[in-house]
Parts: C-alpha cells; structure tokens; sequence
C-alpha cells in the first residue's frame, strides 16, 4: 500500500503517513494547494492528539451510558472551510470538501489498518 | 424545518442536538436521555472550541490561508457509529452506507460552507446533467 492509493481518494489533496507521535514520515500534496509539509506535519500532531481525546471520550461514554459501538475508533476528521482530514492509525487524506465522500476516505484509510 | 427534526427524520440517525457555545443551553431530539444529551452537548462544544484552537494555531504556518479556517466541525468513527458535528450541532448516527455522505451534506448545508440547495449537491455527486434531473 502507498500514499498513491490515499490520492485516489474523491477530492483529494494530500495524502500523509505519520508517526504514532504525530510527526510527519511521508507525505503526497497535489499540485496548486497551500499544504505544506509544515502544515500537514502539524494537521497529523492535531489528529493524533484528537484520535487520543476521542478514544477516552468514546470510552468513558460507553461505560457511562452503557451505549456501545464506538469502540474501536475507525477515524477522525477535522472538517475545514475548504478541505478536511480524515485520519486513521499513522494515515491521513485531505479532502476537499466539494468532493469529499469522507465513507470513501474511512475505507480507503481502513485498507491501511487492516 | 429545524435541521435537528431535519436530520431525525434520515434513517440511521439516533439523535441530533443543538448545543450553546456559551452556557449550558441546548435542545435535541431522538434515542438519548436528557442527561446524556446535556453531556453531548458539553463534550461536543469542548472539542470544538479546542480544535478551533488548534486550526488557528497550525494554519498560520501556512504560507496564505491554507483554506482550513475557520473551522467547521469534525467526525468521529466508531465501529458502528459515528459522531457528527458542524458548527453547533451535532449528530449521532450508525455507520450505515452512504449515511456519513447524507448527514454531513445535510450539516454543511444548514450551517457550513454548501450556499446552494442541498438536492442539487448530493446529484451533483452522481453527474450528468443535475437540472435536469432534479428540475
């Protein structure tokens, strides 16, 4: 699997592989975007910490109210004004959000976990 | 319509709240009690307001706007549901097909970035001519 595979995601502007830390490993940008590696390496810290964040939130309200199916999280996104990322495990797209068909993005992102 | 009594009315989704970004007001419909809707609310407006932040922080590292603020809301995927939140409403929804795509259309549409009739962008994702098919 590469990050080709993450750009051929609907709408997609870059595609970008992380540290479990956030830090930045690989990264794809489409030509003519303002992403920088810069960005993009700050985009993955922003994730994790929120995938991290969502993960104890998830948790904590499960045993709280006793609902069930959020655990295991299956993504994040940070959705935008133009574009959002949708993130799982050490990989992320960024999506414009005209196109974005974020189900597509998950699954895409999902190929990479399993 | 509200968009809450909006959302209520797709298939898959659970419950829809609006939520105050300042104080502890909020209203919702749907499968959740008052109470847990109250802690919805709270949970949903405290990662607004940190990712906000966040946005503000890492786009000015970007050599012009990098397009990605103000923020809009965000998603959480779980294993079989997901949390949905755009501007000051959030949606709590299973993971059915093609459901992420109608929620988050509908959400853009009434509070975020899509100014045109919401029909006319979900046909516009299929192709063709969408006037005429929609009109």
């Amino acid at each position: 699997m590469s990050l080709d595979r993450l750009m051929q995601v609907p709408g997609a502007l870059a595609a970008f592989h992380y540290t479990d830390k956030g830090d930045l490993v690989a990264h794809q940008v489409k030509e003519g975007t303002e992403l920088t590696p810069q960005v993009l390496d700050l985009l993955a810290h922003t994730c994790v910490a929120n995938l991290a964040v969502a993960t104890l939130e998830a948790r904590g309200w499960e045993a709280l109210t006793g609902q069930t199916g959020f655990e295991p999280l299956q993504g994040f996104s940070l959705v935008g004004l133009d574009w959002s990322a949708v993130v799982n495990g050490n990989y992320g797209v960024v999506v414009r959000n005209r196109d974005a068909d974020y189900e597509a993005a998950f699954a895409a992102l999902a190929e990479f976990k399993a | 319509m509200r968009i809450i009594t909006q959302l209520m009315q797709i298939p898959g989704v659970i419950a829809a709240g609006e939520y105050a970004y300042r104080g502890d007001r909020y209203s919702y419909e749907g499968n959740i009690s008052s109470e847990q809707a109250r802690m919805a609310s709270i949970l949903c407006r405290a990662n607004t307001l940190s990712m906000n932040m966040q946005v503000e922080l890492f786009s000015s590292f970007a050599p012009e706007d990098c397009g990605c603020k103000p923020l809009q809301g965000w998603i959480v995927r779980g294993r079989d549901m997901s949390v949905c939140v755009v501007g000051n409403i959030f949606c709590f929804c299973q993971n059915t097909p093609g459901l992420l795509n109608d929620v988050m259309t509908i959400m853009r549409a009434k509070v975020g970035d899509i100014e045109e009739n919401p029909l006319v962008y979900m046909y516009a994702k299929i192709g063709g001519d969408v006037h005429e098919k929609l009109y």
